[in-house]
């Protein structure tokens, strides 16, 4: 993670997925290098959490290539993907309603088999970034607040240690401070850490800020890609995302 | 475990608004059962239509109706409203979640003293070993429905290849009970591999229908091979289990002689009484030994969500072959045991009524307690024997009382789930208001 390599951690090259006869990816080229915030912008139904699942393999790829650290990903599948170490906090959460929450992480944690000291350090990591999480490890995680369902989803993603977290919409659904807490989290990880870090986001003017570069996406193809600050100046996303313009 | 008195409000309807609902309740029932009681018809000797009123039958109806309504007012008056928040008192508090602690540990050690205690009755002691075999086959099930959430309505094809593995295997090749136990096991959990391979993509309904097939061509296979499994006919003679290679019999090599006490057949009914326990005690053990591993959690997480599962790097191809294989094992221990304590075996025993019955079970104990599965195979079966007497009524009364139980609790006896990973404290909320639209 720290030898500044010139390949990227992640490249997708003309990426095309469908669900059935609807085109969702229509040729998607993204990279993510080791150490750097991307954020993916773009309104509903862009194709946003489509790219992220079809990187995790679900649905599958029609056609093109999918690289991580230099190995061909396309067509592995769902599980061994994560096992190399690749986590995602899904849309929705996703979290296991009826478990508790220090079970909830340690499912993080059981297919990247990692030693028991490996475990403790995770929810050491895990707790301090959220500390509401141990005050609740024994609740159950269908009782958490959605803030709180959130900081376990992410937890839960981050307890395998990844080397690419992707996040699909953290702030969905959230009050405005508690989404700020989970922004907070996500760069400090990235600054202390040096966690790369893919998110998915509708908040572009939150996002952006965060992001090292950005990708905007629209119908399925990437139409606009740069640093975080370099987006958020161009007065066309300024228009459809940050100014109540049409957001279709 | 009477609940605590509610706080009485003074919100109670008063005595005409119970009268009113009543009669109202009385009117429709009137309505209804006129024709459907109070009048019957029948095809006269020419095949002409007679008929002939029994208004005697509909008036005792209506007054059922009638009182059962009152009743059921007063009774939801003295439970008060929905959410009502009774106070207890916390001596009877602590009371109650003592003896909600002792209950499995007395349990266990009155299991083992029924013997000794009702050694003299046989027909405790048989219908102990019932309850017993039910007991291990809820548990057994429990892995598949309650841990992993896979509905199987077919799980009596286990219970049948493990008595039929044992039944062929010892009256064919004279191998023991105690070989032909593991073997068993084995064959079993290999059929549930081979129903897994199939139903791997299919979920819930779908999952189900499938399951209840595989339960049923089981059945149907065992039919119809003759040569093999003796069809309708059935396996004779299936040997009865040795004590490690000592008879229970009344001969010279028999165990009593051995011990140089006077042989009697109840013997043999304590010895199996022992076997189903420690059959269904070793279930028990291994299922909660599992819960702790990661292989456990990985088939709790797969009844929540499986697509999280999957996101996080657990192959659901094989938490679901291994989830299948573990209950199938189990019901195929059952089935040997039921085979050689019964010496005989037919197709008959393995209908779908046994599958429904155990999942019945599984269900109304609690998806996932173990406590709750004993408790509501000890009500099942036992409650099924007490109401032998009224043979026509019996599966009526069964069929309220599950009505009944899963209206107030919806998530079986014990519905709680106990945590897999411990603190010293006790969590804040309780587990009962999740899932059911409270939390």
């Amino acid at each position: 993670m720290t030898a500044p390599s010139k390949t990227p951690l992640l490249a997708i090259r003309s990426l095309r997925a469908a669900y059935g006869k609807i085109e969702a990816l229509k040729g998607v080229d993204l990279d993510i290098n080791a150490g750097e915030i991307v954020a993916l912008i773009g309104a509903n139904g862009a194709g946003k959490s489509t790219l992220m699942m079809t990187i995790f393999g679900r649905p599958r790829a029609r056609s093109g290539r999918i690289e991580f650290d230099g190995q061909d990903i396309t067509d592995v599948p769902t599980h061994e993907i994560a096992r190399l170490r690749i986590a995602q906090s899904p849309e929705g959460r996703r979290i296991f309603p009826r478990m508790s929450v220090a079970e909830n992480l340690q499912m993080g944690a059981d297919a990247t088999d990692s030693s028991e000291a490996d475990r403790a350090s995770g929810l050491e990591r895990v707790f301090a970034l959220f500390p509401r999480l141990k005050e609740r490890m024994t609740q159950r995680g269908g009782t958490l607040s959605g803030g709180e369902q959130q900081m376990l989803a992410i937890g839960r993603a981050l307890m395998s240690r990844p080397r690419l977290l992707m996040l699909d919409e953290p702030s969905l659904g959230l009050a405005p401070l508690i989404a700020r807490q989970i922004f907070d989290a996500i760069r400090t990880l990235n600054r202390q850490d040096g966690l790369t870090v893919l998110i998915v986001e509708q908040n572009a003017n939150h996002a952006l800020k965060l992001a090292h570069r950005g990708y905007v996406m629209v119908n399925g193809l990437i139409t606009l890609s740069g640093t975080g600050s370099e987006l958020l100046q161009r007065p066309e996303i300024r228009a459809a995302y940050l100014e109540g313009g049409r957001r279709e | 475990m009477s609940a605590p008195p509610a706080v009485q409000t003074s919100r109670a309807p008063g005595a005409a608004f119970i009268l009113k609902k009543a009669l109202i309740s009385a009117l429709v029932a009137l309505v209804l059962f006129s024709l459907m009681i109070g009048v019957r018809t029948d095809a006269g000797p020419d095949g002409q239509l007679t008929y002939w009123t029994r208004f005697g039958d509909l008036a005792a109806m209506v007054a059922t109706v009638f009182g059962g309504s009152i009743v059921l007012e007063l009774l939801r008056q003295w439970w008060g409203p929905v959410g009502t928040i009774r106070v207890v008192p916390p001596a009877v508090q602590s009371t109650l979640s003592l003896a909600g602690r002792l209950v499995a540990p007395v349990l266990l050690v009155f299991t083992f003293l029924v013997p000794v205690l009702f050694y003299n009755e046989r027909y405790i002691l048989d219908l102990g070993i019932l309850v017993l075999t039910y007991v291990m086959l809820g548990w057994g099930l429990n892995v598949v429905v309650g841990l992993a959430g896979l509905l199987d309505l077919g799980y009596v094809a286990f219970y049948a290849v493990g008595a039929y593995s044992y039944a062929l295997l010892a009256t064919n090749f004279g191998l023991s009970f105690w070989v032909c136990l593991p073997l068993a096991g084995i064959l079993a959990a290999f059929w549930g591999v081979l129903l897994g391979f199939p139903v791997l993509r299919l979920r819930g309904d779908y999952l189900a229908i499938v399951t209840l097939a595989f339960g049923e061509i089981i059945r149907l296979v065992i039919i119809n091979w003759q040569s093999l499994t003796g069809g309708p006919n059935g396996v004779t003679g299936i040997p009865r289990p040795t004590l490690f290679g000592i008879p229970l019999t009344p001969g010279d090599d028999g165990l009593a002689a051995m011990l140089g006490i006077e042989f009697s057949p109840t013997h043999r009914v304590v010895f199996l009484f022992y076997l189903i326990l420690a059959l269904a005690l070793l279930t028990n053990w291994v299922t909660i030994r599992l819960r702790r591993l990661p292989i456990g959690r990985a088939w709790e997480a797969l009844r929540e969500d499986e697509v999280a599962c999957r996101a996080l790097g657990i192959n659901t191809t094989t938490t679901k072959l291994t989830a299948f294989a573990t209950g199938a094992m189990f019901g195929g221990f059952a089935g040997a045991f039921f085979a050689t304590r019964q010496g005989f075996i037919s197709p008959e025993s393995f209908t779908f009524h046994e599958s429904a019955l155990v999942l019945a079970i599984v269900v109304l104990g609690g998806m996932g307690s173990q406590l709750g599965v004993a408790l509501a195979a000890l009500a099942m079966i036992g409650g099924f024997e007490l109401f032998r007497g009224l043979e026509q009524y019996r599966m009526l009364v069964f069929g309220m009382a599950m009505v009944l139980l899963m209206i107030w609790r919806p998530r079986g006896l014990i519905g709680h789930r106990a945590p897999t990973v411990f603190l010293k404290t006790n969590q804040a909320i309780s587990s009962d208001l999740v899932k059911e639209g409270h939390g």
